[in-house]
């Protein structure tokens, strides 16, 4: 109830700086942000426990908010923010989404702010209640965990702010009622390498994971078994944290079952773990990865790994705010219902060495 | 303080004063040998580790060949560096959260010192010459810190490194992105790969042999490597005998030369046996050699002991004391039921006996354990009665052996696995053959109940010569391949220069805590730092250098870590502290303070690299593998402690 209220009075705040505003792209905002002021109110008109000071703190709220929001429109023409929250861990993977994002900020000039959530859903929910508390223009989220973070964004889909899924979420996009979701699907990309494998002529492929109970990293072996003719051994070796015995693990399994002779490591660093498994038990292996490290990129180079999947995470990072700005400004929406895919790309040999010059800049 | 020096103190006493047991000081009073043995707090995990690899060894291929082996060390050294170096700490009484960070923190240091961060592994950054010493500073640093820090704010250490393990997590990620943009850093090798253009390798090549060199067992095929593993191993064996009797049995005044002859002929016909085992496959043959051998054991153990020692005089009576009786019941009714337990379940489906949740596995399991018990109860019983009466331990024990061989013969009967059927089988011979051994010699001969020094230090000697000639043996095996196992094809086994680094590290370790003033110190301030402090012992400055030596440690772990994988990730190390912790409290160190062992924690260490060799080796489902874990771990500690508490209740 008191949450109601408050976002209520979040509300008013939000029409009334949309009305404060005069350029011409915000009539569309206007109106979206007024209709659900309006459906907003239906609901709460029901509950008769509305009072006089929660209304006034409405109102103080709205004031404060339109003075705060006087600067901003001094020094800059660009009055949309879009709220990136995603489960990033800072890692190279993310950073490159970073990088999507600023680039695409700065092509359409809006303001953007990055929320990275430390895989922890709990921060998440935060970042998305406080988005939809600053008023954003849109906002686009990764969804690591659907069951905590769909009745928020939900929320946010409520008062009319567009929402987009990226990275995670293929599935439950439409839940939410976002407009569309932009990733890979995680199934895809191991089925993509699953037909690889076929290619190189692989018979038995062990699917190692850095993580256990990651769904993501579960959902790629399960694409590998989906489209790889042969048979398909999905283990967990060890954590990233301690490459010491992820490359022991490998070894074990490798060395139990004589008949594999292929690995998949479904992240940058275990597929290295695998090629120095490989090399110490002096096996020659047919090896595939997902991402990329620079390390992995001279392996493949080297040609002494076959190929990575790679699923050019900057799109990740660069469509959502195109597609939202096209949203609010042109009412556009992008993909029919259906998500929107970023990959699979592969990095193999042949374009390994392009790809690295990319990668040092830091957009592949 | 600590009980291992009080052991060693009340020992040197009785040395010295063998007059003080007749005084009736119970505190000087003699304890046997395996008393003495048992209280040593590495002992339950030595046993413990001994249990683990042979059940591996029985479920899985490969943990049982010498590539196995290579990965158990592989992962064992840098755990076991570290765990070493944290249960030094943990018996000073404090604990370093940030040991696992900074391990990857201090590779990281050496990394970006010899990287140069404008171009390309330009030419601009450090030689290793001097990228070392300064990551080795900033390591003395760390750990100065974290002491001072602890010492100052008489703060938990847990939450002084908790803090530094923050900080050292974030500027691991902060400062790769800044200076690299990357979450990694790397690569070291790329300082070979350039050397011509930037005019040498700043000392790479040198560095790469000391910290990440590497023995290809393939590429070392020797001939006499089996002749020199049977009789430096058997060898080892005997001398290892030999001080158990000189620990146990009282000498005689004047040697017997009678027992010289059937000494060497069981000697003779130990080697012969060993090597006609080694060159037989037929389930025949295995029979005449083991038969050999079993035969030798007893001649070799009669006849060394006929030579030296005095017999007994008063050797008991016959009873059927209901103390001992009980538990004879027990053991003989958990032997059947093991017997019972394997019939009655399916043997068939033979393939499955990896897999712990079939019919097969649980078969095991239970046979396993009741066949365990059931002896372990006999021993007990035998135990028991030879406190009354020798004549009905040496009875006692002799029933335990025949039960041990007609296991044997089941075992090799029922199993389908090749390998139950012939080494498992030979081993429980051999165990039977000892236990007769060791029944008949007890009751012949008079156990020692008195101390003699002499006795003792000729035993002591005798036991390390021992140990080491097995090592010898051992890693003579595994260093060396011979052509005919190169010709079945044996996958390639490499042993690198870090299982050294381990040794060394753990071997100095355990000098500095066992002979030096300063390993005295850090069981008093872990025991109680006033009291120390009172006493005269420098109590802050003890755990200040333990804290350093833990990030020395951590930085020769970073330091092989780098050479290892190349690239340092900003992730790697974060969270091992708990692993070495863990490894430590295995290996018999207390949470407490002021009790432990270094040994003990690098035996730890080994422990949880074979679990974690294992559990992928015998092809476990992996989404399990932290259930088998705890459980190992468990079964570890609980194994570790109730010996202990067992024999020091023996006291």
């Amino acid at each position: 109830m008191k949450n109601l209220k408050s976002l209520l009075a979040l509300l008013f705040a939000i029409a009334l700086l949309a009305a404060a505003c005069g350029s011409d792209d915000d009539a569309a905002s206007d109106d979206a942000s007024a209709d659900d002021a309006a459906e907003a109110s239906d609901d709460s008109s029901d509950d008769d426990a509305a009072s006089d000071d929660e209304a006034d703190e409405g109102d103080d709220d709205a004031m404060a908010d339109d003075e705060g929001e006087a600067d901003v429109d001094l020094s800059q023409g660009g009055d949309l923010t879009f709220h990136m929250i995603t489960h990033s861990e800072d890692g190279p993977f993310w950073s490159v989404v970073k990088k999507g994002m600023d680039a695409a900020c700065e092509d359409v000039d809006v303001s953007c702010v990055w929320m990275p959530g430390n895989n922890d859903p709990t921060q998440m929910v935060t970042d998305i209640q406080t988005a939809i508390g600053e008023g954003s223009s849109g906002i686009a989220a990764s969804l690591p965990s659907p069951d905590q973070l769909i009745p928020e964004l939900q929320k946010a889909v409520a008062e009319g702010i567009p929402v987009y899924t990226l990275n995670s979420g293929a599935n439950d996009y439409g839940t939410i009622g976002a407009t569309t979701h932009v990733g890979q699907s995680e199934d895809v990309a191991g089925e993509g390498a699953g037909l690889r494998f076929n290619d190189l002529g692989a018979t038995k492929v062990l699917c190692g994971r850095q993580e256990q109970s990651n769904v993501g990293l579960e959902e790629r072996c399960n694409g590998l078994k989906a489209t790889f003719d042969g048979e398909v051994v999905d283990e967990f070796v060890g954590l990233d944290a301690d490459q010491t015995e992820q490359i022991n693990g490998v070894k074990a399994i490798l060395e139990a079952d004589p008949d594999i002779d292929g690995f998949l490591g479904v992240g940058p660093v275990i597929a290295m773990s695998g090629l120095q498994a490989a090399t110490d038990l002096g096996r020659d292996l047919h090896i595939g990865g997902f991402d990329m490290t620079p390390e992995l990129l001279d392996a493949i180079e080297a040609g002494d790994i076959a190929f990575t999947v790679d699923q050019q995470q900057y799109l990740q990072g660069y469509l959502p705010i195109i597609l939202m700005y096209l949203e609010v400004t042109n009412q556009n929406q992008a993909g029919g219902g259906l998500p929107i895919l970023t990959g699979p790309g592969f990095v193999t040999p042949d374009n390994a060495a392009a790809v690295k010059e990319l990668s040092a800049a830091g957009t592949r | 303080m600590s009980d291992v020096s009080t052991v060693d103190a009340s020992e040197q006493e009785a040395r010295q004063s063998p007059s003080a047991v007749a005084d009736g000081d119970e505190r000087l009073a003699y304890r046997g040998v395996f008393t003495r043995l048992l209280v040593r707090p590495e002992i339950g995990a030595t046993i413990a580790a001994m249990a683990i690899w042979v059940f591996f060894w029985a479920v899985s291929v490969p943990f049982g060949l010498a590539s196995g082996a290579a990965s158990v060390l592989d992962v064992a050294s840098t755990l076991g560096i570290m765990a070493v170096a944290v249960s030094m700490l943990m018996i000073g009484g404090e604990f370093d959260l940030s040991s696992g960070a900074a391990t990857g923190a201090l590779g990281m240091i050496t990394l970006l010192l010899v990287r140069d961060f404008t171009g390309e592994m330009g030419g601009a950054g450090f030689s290793l010459w001097i990228a070392l010493p300064i990551s080795f500073a900033f390591a003395i640093g760390l750990g100065w810190f974290n002491g001072t820090m602890v010492n100052r704010t008489s703060l938990p250490s847990f939450i002084v490194t908790l803090a530094s393990f923050f900080i050292l997590k974030g500027a691991k990620l902060g400062f790769s992105k800044l200076l690299v943009d990357q979450i990694q850093v790397g690569k070291m090798d790329d300082l070979a790969l350039n050397a011509d253009t930037r005019g040498g390798d700043k000392g790479y090549a040198f560095f790469q042999r000391l910290f990440a060199g590497e023995w290809v067992r393939n590429e070392h095929v020797w001939s006499g490597r089996d002749l020199l593993y049977t009789v430096a191993t058997l060898a080892g064996i005997c001398l290892i005998v030999l001080a158990v009797y000189e620990f146990r049995f009282a000498r005689r005044q004047q040697m017997n030369a009678g027992g010289v002859i059937p000494f060497i002929l069981g000697l003779a016909g130990l080697v012969a046996g060993q090597l006609y085992l080694h060159n037989t496959d037929d389930t025949t043959g295995n029979w005449i050699g083991s038969a050999i051998i079993a035969f030798s054991i007893l001649l070799t153990g009669f006849g060394l002991a006929l030579w030296r020692y005095e017999p007994l005089a008063d050797r008991g009576s016959f009873n059927l004391d209901p103390s001992w009786l009980k538990w004879f019941g027990a053991g003989v009714a958990a032997l059947v039921l093991s017997v019972i337990a394997a019939r009655a379940l399916d043997a068939d489906n033979s393939d499955n006996i990896y897999l712990l949740f079939t019919e097969q596995g649980i078969r095991a399991i239970l046979f396993i354990s009741l066949a365990a018990a059931g002896a372990v109860m006999l021993l007990m019983a035998a135990n028991i009665a030879g406190r009354s009466s020798q004549l009905m331990r040496s009875a006692l024990l002799f029933d335990a052996a025949v039960a041990t061989a007609l296991m044997a013969f089941f075992i090799r009967s029922q199993s389908a696995s090749p390998k139950f059927r012939s080494e498992v089988f030979s081993v429980m011979l051999v165990i039977a053959a000892v236990m007769v051994t060791w029944a008949a010699v007890t009751y012949i001969f008079r156990e020692r109940r008195e101390p003699d020094a002499q006795a003792d230090a000729f035993a002591q000697r005798v036991l390390l010569v021992g140990m080491l000639s097995v090592i010898v043996g051992v890693g003579t095996r595994l260093l060396f391949t011979v052509q005919n196992e190169i010709d079945n094809g044996i996958s390639r086994t490499v042993f690198s220069v870090r299982t050294l680094w381990f040794i060394l590290f753990a071997a100095v370790c355990t000098w500095v805590l066992g002979r030096t003033p300063f390993g005295s110190w850090v069981f008093a301030v872990g025991g109680n730092k006033d009291a120390a402090r009172q006493i005269g012992v420098p109590a802050g400055r003890t755990k200040t250098q333990l804290f350093m030596l833990v990030s020395v440690a951590a930085w020769l772990v970073g330091t092989l870590l780098a050479f290892r994988l190349n690239t340092i990730q900003a992730s790697t190390g974060d969270g091992e502290e708990f692993e070495y912790i863990i490894a430590a409290v295995v290996g018999g160190t207390a949470l407490t303070g002021g009790y432990g062992s270094t040994l003990g924690a690098a035996i730890g260490a080994v422990i949880m690299a074979m679990s974690f060799q294992g559990i992928p080796a015998s092809r476990w489902n992996s989404d399990w593998r932290f259930v088998f874990l705890g459980v190992i771990l468990l079964v570890a500690v609980i194994a570790n402690n109730f010996i202990r508490s067992k024999a020091e209740a023996s006291r």
